[in-house]
């Protein structure tokens, strides 16, 4: 198959890019299709934290840009899924050793390498490092939470994508756009304390592909270094698991957004 | 292995900047006045630096004045189309191609039927319609690069931090406006879906043009420079429903006020 470059970005930060970068990789990785995440988030650098890959970083992507290193050199296998690489980015340099002739180069030899989905993990803002991880992209998933400054910054991004892509710059067919919300609460939305994801994507006018509950096993997997979607009954694992369905053209149903009180029983003895 | 390089001919549709008066200061100050604050108001489009309305020709063109002078609006100049002769060296050591107005003919009109060999022999440029009778006044005329219409339609949503002026005329607006966007029109404003960034209609001052929308929730309206913020909200029987925003005379004196009136549709 071509080699699909998907950016996973949203402008604001904090909003869940990393951590659904990972488990959207994973995800791939794990039905099948042989799968690269780049961290384009030079001079902070964390995905390999989340992916639990920290300690095995020796080279990294701006080395392979400044040919320091090849990218079989670079290159991380993940410990959880058989087809899953990891790209981590310099903690030592800054976004502008990302240039775009570089960041073609690597992404044309990933093509090379036979890898099925290049997933760029982009750094917050609309500055020189979100540009170069969107530059390339042929979709694009748009991380959300459901509040007014995060879906004003991400339909920022959604215009830098309208505009700055290659896709865009060369009259192509547009990058393909999808719109994730996460930290979202059935219960804060049923209160009244949170927009509801129908409101967010009428605000984006974005297709949703998939909604992710706030959730403490959250914070836990980053803490472990494994992405959320490898824990086992747990909704927002659930929930990713359903992104990628989705992202591979299969229909699922959207979980989580309703809110149902718990019974007397529940409340009685704990959940 | 790909070739690291390839060759290809190909046509380009480029903004004119159609200069009268090669005169840096002037030029600043008339883009100033007609660009107003809006730096970077072009996208980094090529544009062709299109002397062929010179009204008078300068002994020497300060070529890198110029070149920065349309950057800082967002033209990227890629060429110069009939640059008087001794201005042809220091315009192409500035970094711009010389187009004669001959070539710039060709490529414009395809009206050449007989393809030979030999260059053909071309009729001279006709002369340019006569300036309008204002000689004094430095002007820049930047038309989009062909169409035949007035109206500018943009089909994707203009989304945040986004803007678009529709010169000369209406726009048309298939997807909406995300709060944070901006578009300005000369003529009317037409929005179908929700417009809720800012919308400045009659932009040179036209007391006629509109704002008409299907989803009223805009951050802010203006007509011919008469506008209105909604800092209180917009009162609900328009929110989000159909309306259009228009300028009526008020009273004997001739004062316009900026009304918002519901639109029915079916």
């Amino acid at each position: 198959m071509v080699t699909k470059i998907v950016v996973v970005t949203s402008g604001k930060g904090g909003v869940g890019k990393t951590t659904s970068s990972a488990s959207f990789a994973s995800g791939l990785a794990l039905r099948g299709f042989k799968t690269c995440v780049i961290d384009f988030d030079v001079g902070l650098r964390n995905l390999d934290l989340i992916m639990g890959c920290e300690r095995r970083v020796v080279y990294d992507f701006v080395n392979v840009i400044s040919g320091d290193a090849n990218l079989h050199q670079a290159l991380i296998k993940d410990k959880h899924c058989e087809n899953l690489f990891v790209l981590p980015a310099s903690q030592t340099r800054d976004k502008d050793a990302l240039t775009e002739e570089g960041v073609e180069k690597i992404l044309n030899d990933l093509k090379h390498m036979g890898f099925d989905y290049i997933i760029c993990d982009s750094p917050a803002g609309i500055e020189h490092g979100a540009i170069m991880a969107l530059t390339f992209a042929d979709e694009a998933i748009v991380v959300t939470n459901p509040e007014v400054s995060s879906i004003r910054d991400s339909d920022r991004i959604l215009g830098i994508l309208q505009s700055k892509s290659r896709r865009a710059r060369d009259g192509q067919e547009p990058v393909k756009e999808h719109l994730l919300i996460t930290r979202y609460s059935a219960k804060r939305v049923e209160e009244g304390e949170m927009l509801s994801y129908k409101d967010v994507q009428e605000l984006l006018r974005v297709p949703l592909i998939g909604v992710i509950p706030e959730s403490e096993s959250v914070l836990q997997a980053s803490n472990a270094g494994t992405p959320v979607i490898h824990t086992k009954d747990e909704d927002a694992a659930t929930a990713y698991q359903d992104v990628v369905a989705r992202f591979l053209g299969e229909e699922r149903e959207l979980r989580f957004v309703t809110f149902e009180k718990p019974g007397l029983l529940k409340r009685l003895f704990g959940g | 292995m790909s070739k690291p390089i390839e060759f290809k001919a190909g046509t380009l549709s480029a903004m004119s900047a159609v200069i009268r008066e090669l005169d840096n200061v002037r030029l600043s100050d008339s883009m100033h006045t007609m660009l107003g604050g809006l730096g970077e108001f072009f996208a980094g489009e090529a544009t062709v630096i299109d002397l062929t309305q010179l009204s008078k020709v300068p002994d020497h063109a300060d070529w890198t004045g110029l070149l920065s002078l349309l950057r800082r609006y967002g033209l990227q100049p890629i060429a110069v189309r009939q640059a008087p002769e001794h201005l042809v060296a220091s315009a192409r050591k500035a970094g711009l191609a010389v187009l004669s107005s001959d070539a710039a003919r060709m490529a414009g009109e395809r009206n050449v039927t007989t393809p030979t060999a030999a260059p053909v022999p071309v009729a001279p440029p006709p002369q340019p319609a006569p300036a309008e009778p204002q000689p004094a006044q430095a002007s820049l005329d930047m038309s989009p690069p062909a169409t035949n219409a007035s109206t500018m339609i943009i089909e994707r949503p203009l989304r945040s931090g986004q803007q678009i002026y529709a010169r000369g005329g209406d726009v048309v607006i298939l997807g909406g406006v995300s709060n944070g966007a901006e578009v300005i029109a000369d003529g009317s404003i037409h929005c179908y879906g929700p417009l809720r960034g800012r919308a400045l209609a009659g932009a040179q001052g036209d007391l006629k043009a509109r704002i008409l929308t299907t989803s009223f929730a805009p951050e802010l309206v203006s007509i011919a420079g008469v506008y209105r913020t909604f800092e209180r909200g917009i009162t609900a029987a328009l929110a989000g429903k159909p309306a259009h925003a228009v300028l009526r005379a008020k009273g004997n004196d001739g004062q316009q006020t900026l009304n918002i009136e519901p639109l029915q549709l079916d």
